[in-house]
């Protein structure tokens, strides 16, 4: 199950990439930009902005065998989610593409297949696919068949994730990889709990494992800097602390940013970070 | 730690302007003397200097009857007797052809049949206006416009058309004004873009020349007609123009004497005695040293400009090449350093940037907008024997272009398989600069069309980028007549119409090729706008056949001529229909070739796949702007788009590329030229969008068309490297008849961000490289800024964006050229 297929990403890997995003996470992070990802279900998301309203079109209500569709106020679609059935038929209809269905299925040479258009752009610079979340180890044979298939096409990969997996996946997806985005999110188990949902020892755990089975593998180790989470020097500092001596590892820290804000409205969820 | 915004170098400038800070110039080190010659005529509106027009006039009037090539001669040298020279304060680089501040000058032999009425409207025309003094538009209306009336070759190109081509090219108005549908450029401009062979003039100068010509003379068979009557007339008329440009120079040297005499200032004394011989020796002898080079192609090239009105201004060609001899020589010797190369450059630069292209046609303003002239320099690129020609000089004009901010020159560079990582990175961190430069051309693309075409390998290595996008090799392309701009959109829109456009109503302008109803299959409607395609494209070559014949009567170039070898062994100016041993690349453009793809692909999806609505409601829909169908135009929004990588629209798009390479392979040879198939539209696309109703693409009625090969406006949604793979997958290559594409890419400061975002930039290219797209483009600037600009346009005076093969002042352009340029997709980084 897959959401997303970016070209033309920088910032994720070295040289010009291809990211696949897969659909699922064990993590609910409060910041996540990407809410759209969290499950392993499709669903549908909804642009009010795109919509172009009741008083013009009704062609959604009108395709809905569930009646899961109804008008607010200002004449914009609210999905009724306990009564959607995802069927996608208000996807297909709407003819401003307000709709969007989040997670579709492809075959493993289907997303290669995509991922090989841009393949002229990786071979300067060393890119190639990312594959990311959701937690790209949750759907673990996928993603070891995707990435031994991308070797087979040569095509050099990564894969980004959240380390919160059994272990053996990660280390069978190791093998074949050529670099490794892994977040270390924060030491602090509780503070980790809480605005992540899960606990880091897993996590913790499996990048020392992978530093001892692949210590040539680079690693690039980041974290999400989060007001309020992680944002203290001393939290800051432990991380670094506990990526001193790691093999291979670059260390980044990204920068909060609220740009996921929009999607969580899209899909009728709220924004944890503003609670 | 939150997100900053990141900003390109030109926008910290500007940011930091609005601050408050005045001390820019500080920022950029030893460069103060440029910039203060650019503070003095920055955003200054241009005013109308009458000279040039003046003293071609009176010299015409008493040569009448003479060879053409002879009075062109004898008005140079007129000029050059009688116009005021020019040595600015603090300026290094001597000579200018106009007033203070920035000018324009005329060319009455183009448009002095409509210069009377004209004159009047330019100080308030929407694109680019023009100040004129009150005693010069007197003289203009009185004395200059009365004698070119029924003598330009603007009139007699009309009298030549037949009427089904004239209703194709101009509007039925007194002026004959262009309706922007098979639009002719022949009569706005007296030469499409051209580039000289600076180099014999720095190896030998005039005088070599001129030398050479007194030879040839002497050779001639005193009984031999032709002899006496074409080739002699030629031979005196570059003597002429030998003579003339030397004393033009002289009358430099001889101000800056004067000047010396006067000045208080011991340095600056000694500058202007310095300027004062360096005039005295070039152009008419070869160039010593660096500053004398440099002064030396300056004159030429302004004296070009007095020639003749030259399609984007005479190109500088490769700079980097024939300046570098001097430039190593002086270096060695310690007679100069980097930084005072890069201070004579600068200098050259605000010398370019005072002089205006004026367009006195409204067609002509609107083509050019932003008062653009491209001043077209080279580097990079290949040596003749296929060596990489990048040197230090390279990295001086580079340095150049990320140090001083200002839209001349234009540019551009070269790029080839072997291009050096340092090389594309500089290029790359010039381009993150934000301000446009440079343009890149592709060696992989240029130089095997161009062996194609018959050039030696020597030749081909050795192309200089020319104009907006394109290339020229001096010494051997021999083409000069000015193109046909053809808006397919109403092609298109004559497919709905059945011959007919919404702007014209009843009238028939095309051919009728059924009613919109009578179409069963997407492919008989597809088969009806080929037919539209090629009815214009059979008007477009007419109409280059009359163009070319008719040119060879109205205007000659002793000067080009005498900087081209194949003219002077000849002995046939330039402007002539065959020149022994040229090789002559014209071209044809394809305007609103994303539109047309969009359309179509819109209407083979949403009629004939989806089944959503039938032709006769899009013609519905179209006619009423859509206004009451936002159902039915967000359908054809959101069907397959060029630009996204997508074959269902690339394969319609090859189609349209092929079909007219088709039809230029068959008969451009009866033209005698290679028409080559271009998308290159500079602002055109604007004008032409005004006289186009709604368009199946689901663009509204008279908004501007898709530029170039870009993408239409916000269409592509599947970033950059699609756009690109788009282009790619829309090319035949199979067949020589193509030259530029033009490609813009928008990309947001952040994308490139530091060292990193430098490598990445380089590796994006490497790949446009491998794709063999002939040129690329980058805006590195923040959406925000865009729409700031428009909005406080006195905050961003010095604001410069890519628009289409140059830069220009974002608040010099129109809002329709603005808005244009902020709908332009934005690639975020990921």
């Amino acid at each position: 199950m897959i959401f997303n297929i970016q070209q033309y990403s920088l910032h994720d890997g070295p040289g010009i990439r291809t990211i696949v995003f897969m659909k699922g996470c064990p993590l609910r992070c409060r910041w996540c930009c990407n809410p759209e990802s969290q499950k392993t279900k499709p669903e549908i998301s909804y642009d009010a902005n795109k919509c172009l309203g009741k008083k013009i079109c009704n062609e959604c209500e009108k395709i809905c065998d569930a009646g899961a569709i109804e008008f607010s106020d200002l004449h914009k679609a609210v999905i009724q989610r306990d009564k959607c059935s995802s069927c996608m038929k208000c996807v297909h209809e709407c003819p401003a593409k307000a709709y969007k269905a989040e997670g579709h299925q492809y075959s493993i040479k289907e997303v290669l297949d995509i991922v090989e258009k841009d393949s002229i752009f990786y071979r300067h610079g060393n890119g190639g696919l990312t594959v990311s979340g959701g937690e790209p180890l949750m759907q673990g044979e996928f993603l070891i068949q995707l990435l031994r298939q991308a070797k087979k096409r040569r095509l050099t990969t990564a894969i980004e994730t959240c380390g919160y997996a059994d272990y053996p996946i990660l280390k069978q997806a190791a093998k074949y990889l050529d670099a490794i985005l892994f977040d270390i999110k924060s030491l602090d188990e509780q503070q980790h709990i809480a605005y992540t949902g899960k606990t880091n020892r897993k996590i913790l755990q499996n990048f020392d494992n992978l530093c001892r089975d692949f210590p040539k593998l680079p690693k690039y180790a980041r974290t999400p800097v989060i007001p309020g989470f992680n944002d203290s020097p001393d939290d800051l500092l432990a991380i670094k602390n506990y990526l001193a001596n790691k093999p291979e590892t670059v260390y980044e820290q990204l920068p909060y940013h609220r740009f996921g804000v929009a999607k969580y409205n899209a899909l009728g969820r709220r924004y944890m970070m503003d609670e | 730690m939150t997100e900053e915004k990141i900003f390109s170098g030109q926008e910290e400038r500007i940011l930091s302007e609005i601050k408050g800070n005045k001390n820019i110039a500080g920022l950029h080190g030893p460069k103060n003397r440029a910039f203060a010659l650019l503070k003095r005529v920055q955003g200054q509106k241009p005013v109308i200097d009458i000279e040039r027009g003046l003293y071609f006039t009176r010299s015409f009037k008493e040569t009448e009857g003479q060879p053409m090539i002879l009075r062109w001669a004898k008005a140079l040298k007129y000029y050059a007797e009688q116009a005021t020279v020019y040595i600015d304060d603090d300026q290094l680089i001597a000579g200018r052809i106009g007033r203070s501040g920035r000018y324009g000058i005329l060319y009455p032999e183009l448009d002095g049949d409509i210069m009377g009425d004209a004159i009047g409207q330019l100080p308030d025309r929407e694109t680019s206006p023009f100040d004129i003094d009150g005693n010069d538009a007197r003289l203009i209306a009185e004395e200059i416009a009365p004698y070119w009336k029924g003598k330009t070759f603007h009139e007699d190109l009309i009298k030549a058309l037949t009427p089904k081509t004239a209703a194709l090219t101009y509007n039925n108005d007194k002026d004959f004004s262009s309706r922007f549908i098979v639009n002719e450029t022949a009569s706005f401009r007296s030469s499409i873009q051209w580039v000289h062979d600076y180099e014999i003039v720095l190896q030998q100068g005039f005088f070599g020349i001129r030398t050479e010509m007194g030879e040839k003379l002497r050779q001639l068979d005193p009984f031999s007609p032709i002899d006496q009557t074409e080739k002699k007339p030629f031979i005196e008329a570059v003597i002429i123009v030998c003579d003339a440009i030397t004393l033009w120079a002289r009358r430099h040297a001889e101000l800056a004497d004067e000047k010396a005499l006067q000045e208080n200032d011991l340095s600056r004394r000694t500058e202007l005695k310095n300027i004062a011989e360096i005039c005295r020796r070039v152009p008419e002898y070869p160039a010593r040293n660096f500053r004398e080079a440099v002064q030396s192609q300056w004159f030429t090239q302004l004296f070009s400009r007095v020639e003749q009105k030259t399609g984007t201004v005479i190109s500088n060609g490769r700079m980097d090449q024939y300046l570098y001899p001097f430039y190593e020589k002086d270096i060695k010797e310690g007679l100069i350093t980097d930084n005072d190369v890069q201070e004579i450059f600068d200098c050259e630069w605000v010398a370019m940037s005072q002089y205006i292209d004026l367009y006195i046609s409204s067609a002509g303003g609107a083509f050019n907008e932003g008062y653009a002239h491209w001043e077209a320099v080279t580097v990079g690129g290949q040596t003749p024997d296929g060596q990489d020609a990048v040197n230090d000089l390279t990295y001086v004009l580079l340095k150049s272009k990320r140090e001083f901010p200002l839209n001349y020159p234009d540019l551009a560079a070269r790029v080839h398989t072997r291009s050096t990582q340092q090389y594309l990175a500089e290029v790359a961190e010039t381009i993150k600069e934000g301000s446009g430069f440079p343009k890149l051309i592709n060696d992989e693309e240029v130089i095997p069309l161009l062996l194609a075409k018959g050039a030696d390998f020597a030749e081909a290595y050795d192309y200089s980028v020319s104009g907006c996008a394109e290339c020229r090799m001096p010494n051997r392309d021999t083409y000069t007549s000015p193109n046909a701009y053809i808006n397919f959109a109403a092609a298109l829109e004559m497919t709905i119409y059945n011959g007919r456009m919404a702007k014209y109503g009843s009238e028939l302008i095309g051919i009728e090729t059924g009613e919109i109803d009578t179409f069963i299959s997407f492919d008989e409607f597809f088969a009806a706008y080929l037919q539209q395609q090629k009815n214009f494209l059979k008007h477009a070559f007419i109409q280059q056949h009359e163009i070319i014949r008719l040119r060879a009567n109205h205007f000659a170039s002793p000067l080009g001529s005498a900087l081209h070898k194949l003219c002077r062994s000849s002995l046939v100016d330039i402007h002539q229909p065959h020149i022994d041993g040229g090789i002559d690349l014209g071209y044809f453009e394809f305007i609103g070739y994303a539109t047309v793809i969009d359309s179509l692909a819109a209407i083979k999806k949403i009629v004939f796949e989806d089944r959503k609505a039938t032709l006769a409601q899009i013609k519905e829909a179209m006619t009423k702007n859509f206004a009451g169908y936002d159902i039915l135009r967000q359908r054809l929004l959101n069907a397959p788009k060029y630009g996204n990588n997508d074959s269902y629209a690339d394969e319609l798009g090859k189609r349209l590329d092929k079909e007219a390479l088709l039809f230029t392979r068959k008969y451009s040879a009866e033209l005698g030229v290679n028409l080559d198939l271009r998308y290159v539209p500079f602002t055109s696309h604007v004008p032409f969008g005004k006289v186009v109703g709604a368009t199946p693409n689901g663009r509204l009625a008279w908004t501007p068309l898709s530029d170039g090969s870009s993408a239409s406006q916000g269409a592509d949604t599947y970033g950059p490297t699609a756009v690109l793979l788009s282009n790619f997958a829309t090319k035949n290559y199979q067949y020589h008849e193509r030259a530029a594409r033009l490609l813009n890419v928008k990309l947001s400061p952040a994308c490139v961000r530091g060292e990193k975002g430098t490598k990445k930039l380089v590796d994006f290219i490497e790949a446009w490289r491998d794709l063999k797209l002939w040129h690329i483009q980058f805006n590195v600037i923040n959406q925000e800024t865009l729409i700031a600009a428009q909005k406080n346009p006195e905050n961003y005076r010095n604001l410069l964006v890519r628009i289409a093969g140059y830069s220009a002042y974002f608040t010099d352009l129109s809002i329709d050229l603005q808005n244009d340029i902020i709908a332009r997709t934005q690639n975020e980084a990921i």
